[in-house]
This record gives structure tokens, C-alpha cells and sequence, in this order.
């Protein structure tokens, strides 16, 4: 039977409640095995698992509870050794990385923060900020929408301006944002928001780092910003958060 | 603007932002190599894309006419003067026809503007900055 593995702690890690559900249908029953000072929360590994919503929640569900109880390392969903002793192998051959990476995570949680622009009032935004637009727009307006050149233009202008308002937006959230986390990681780009970033953030503090989003809410009216924390810290699983970003946006600046 | 509850952790949390969750644990956390990974072929949850170029004709004419009806809502036949038109379009936003994010930017184009045109319609000059929330019953009131 091969070992579906959901994250890696501490072996002095409190542990988690009785009868804890994995992934797998039924539900396989989550485990810890321990190797010197690191443990795995494991589970026996269902016969052909697939990335369904519900076994992709469950693999959350069980990193949620084991964060609440001490650092733990996630796992990316899927991951399944050929047995137990792979695991503990793994363990020990890597047991001073992994026990740094606890050390650098205790008590700190993942926030990820998704922003999109809700188009109508970026619109109007960018064109009440740019008179050369608004006056092209009244002109193909007046027109009767303009030839289809006057539309290309317009609209060549109107998408350079929402992009430059993107790439501003993401950077000043960014600006409010960062003093109140530990670290950050950029996510990939793509079409769903302007910008997708995960904060590292200490327990103690979380409320000041949900107050910045407050203010970043108040004073981008224009932005939709979607936050889910607390989480198991995803993003924050290898020391270098810079190889997470895929792309010039995110000048990777740790505040450490 | 839409306002997503953050998560508990434990719980499970709702389906709100699931779809958020779920691409962190489809994509990130620690990778082992002497691990096998499960198949992610098929999957639907994930909607990644790489930002496809968005500089093509049909996103250029797509946005020309967003703007065209952001203007024609404003419904003007009067003089192109710039005030004018900003305080028209406040006037569609503040009026509800659509939805709250776009008020609340209404709004904000409207503090903008203020300051250069205050001799404003009687229900801008009502609403104040940074107070957008309460805007709305606001208004229903002065209009009683």
C-alpha cells in the first residue's frame, strides 16, 4: 500500500484529533509517522486518486488542523510514496532542511491575496484620469461610435491605460500590504486578477496585516480584493520565495 | 465591492474563495522528488492561464465599446465640456443603476472632483468621502 503524504512537522507536533479524515472514498484515516525529531501526516493512499474538489479538500483540511496545532510543512496536493519507509527515509536524509524550514514557519500563517479590477469602475477611473481619452471617446461618441479605426485606437488606449492601472495597483497593494507580513511570494500571473500574492504572516499579528487590507479596500474602491487565510504556508515551503514569481512584476524584496 | 470573508482555519471554511484555496494547494507546497505526484489530467478546477496577450483587436474593440456605453449611460446631449461629463457620469453611478463597486467609484470621481466644481448637484455635495458605506441609506433618507 503506498503512503499519500499531506505535510511534515515537528515530532513533538501535538498531533490531531481522533479520527481525523483523509483523502481517498471512503475517507483513508490520517496518521502520523515520526522519524527522529520531523514527523509525516500520512494516510494510506486511495487506488487511483484524482484531483477532485473533494479530496482537494481534504488535503487542506487535514494541513488546517495540523497548523492549528504547530508549524507544518504542506505538501503540494498528490504527493504518494511507495510506502512508509520512503517517507521516514525522506525524512531523515533531509531532516536539517526540513527542521529549518519549521524553525522559519513556527507560528506564522499564509494569507493569499487575489485582486481584480471591477472593469465599469476602472473605466471609469482611467478615463476620468486621462483627458486625452476622454476626449477621444467623445469624439467617436459623437460620431456615432467612431470607424473602425477610431475604435482600434480608442480602444488600444483604453487597455494601455487599464494595464498601467493594473501594474499600479498591484504595486501600492503590495506597498500596504507587505509591512504588516513576515514575507511574501508572488504568484503566477493570469488572466483571472492583476495580481496574486501570498503574505507570510505571524499569527499575533494577523490583525494588523487584516487591517492593511481594510485600508487597501478603502482606498482602491476600484479593486476587488479576494483574501483567504489563515492557511498552511503553501508558498513559503522553500527559503527562496523569489523563484515563485514568474515574471518581472514582483520585485522580491523579503523584509528580512 | 465584493467582500470575501477570510477563512478560518480548521473548519474547512465555506466554498467561498475555495476556488482561491484550492490553486494554492494544486500549485504550491513542498514537492519531493522521491515522491510520485497523482496525475492532475483532467482537471477542471484549474483555470491558470498564462496571461494570454491581451493587446488583440477583438479586447481593443471589446474595451471602445465598454466605453461607449460608459459615456451613452451618462445619456448626454449637452456640451462635451469635461466637468460636465465627469458630473454626469457620478450622476448614472450615484443614481444605483448599477452595481455598488461602481457607485463607490462614481463617488470617488466625484470627491476627485469636487474640490475644482462646487457649486456640484445638491446630491453630490450631500456625500462625503470616505464614508461610502453608509452612502447609500444615506441618500435614501435625504430623499425623503
Amino acid at each position: 500500500m503506498s503512503t499519500y503524504v499531506y505535510g511534515i512537522t515537528d515530532s513533538s507536533h501535538t498531533g490531531l484529533p481522533e479520527g481525523m479524515e483523509g483523502v481517498g472514498d471512503p475517507p483513508a484515516a490520517v496518521r502520523v509517522i515520526k522519524e527522529g525529531d520531523l514527523a509525516a501526516v500520512v494516510s494510506d493512499a486511495p487506488e487511483g486518486l484524482k484531483p477532485k474538489r473533494k479530496h482537494l479538500l481534504a488535503h487542506q483540511n487535514v494541513l488546517a488542523e495540523a497548523g492549528a496545532a504547530g508549524a507544518v510543512l504542506p505538501m503540494r496536493f498528490g504527493s504518494v510514496a511507495p510506502d512508509d519507509d520512503t517517507v521516514t527515509g525522506v525524512l531523515a536524509e533531509r531532516s536539517d532542511h526540513y527542521k529549518e524550514r519549521l524553525r522559519a514557519l513556527e507560528g506564522k500563517v499564509e494569507y493569499n491575496v487575489k485582486a481584480t479590477h471591477d472593469e465599469e469602475a476602472v473605466l471609469h477611473r482611467v478615463m476620468s484620469e486621462n483627458p486625452e481619452l476622454r476626449a477621444l471617446a467623445e469624439a467617436n461618441r459623437q460620431s456615432g461610435g467612431g470607424s473602425y479605426d477610431d475604435k482600434l485606437r480608442l480602444g488600444e488606449m483604453v487597455v494601455g491605460a487599464v494595464k498601467a492601472q493594473e501594474g499600479e495597483d498591484a504595486a501600492e497593494l503590495r506597498r500596504i500590504l507587505e509591512p504588516a507580513a513576515a514575507d511574501v511570494s508572488v504568484g503566477p500571473e493570469s488572466t483571472g486578477w492583476l495580481t496574486n500574492v501570498s503574505f507570510l504572516v505571524d499569527r499575533k499579528t494577523a490583525e494588523d496585516f487584516l487591517a492593511a487590507v481594510e485600508e487597501a479596500r478603502r482606498s482602491h474602491p476600484h479593486v476587488e480584493l479576494r483574501v483567504n487565510g489563515p492557511l498552511p504556508p503553501y508558498s513559503f515551503v522553500e527559503p527562496d520565495p523569489s523563484q515563485h514569481a514568474e515574471s518581472g512584476v514582483g520585485q522580491e524584496t523579503a523584509l528580512e | 465591492m465584493t467582500v470575501v470573508p477570510a477563512q478560518q482555519s480548521g473548519g474547512g471554511g465555506g466554498s467561498s474563495g475555495l476556488y482561491d484555496v484550492l490553486e494554492l494547494v494544486l500549485d504550491r507546497g513542498l514537492v519531493i522528488d522521491a515522491f510520485i505526484r497523482v496525475s492532475l489530467v483532467g482537471i477542471e478546477i484549474l483555470k491558470i492561464d498564462v496571461r494570454v496577450v491581451v493587446a488583440s483587436v477583438d479586447t481593443y474593440l471589446r474595451f471602445a465599446e465598454a466605453c461607449n456605453r460608459l459615456d451613452l449611460e451618462s445619456g448626454s446631449n449637452k456640451s462635451p465640456g469635461l466637468p460636465e461629463i465627469v458630473g454626469e457620469v457620478t450622476e448614472s453611478g450615484a443614481r444605483g443603476k448599477s452595481k455598488g463597486a461602481l457607485s463607490g467609484a462614481a463617488e470617488t470621481i466625484s470627491d476627485a472632483f469636487k474640490q475644482s466644481r462646487e457649486e456640484g448637484r445638491e446630491k453630490e455635495t450631500e456625500s462625503r468621502p470616505r464614508a461610502r458605506k453608509s452612502t447609500a441609506s444615506r441618500r435614501k433618507e435625504e430623499q425623503e
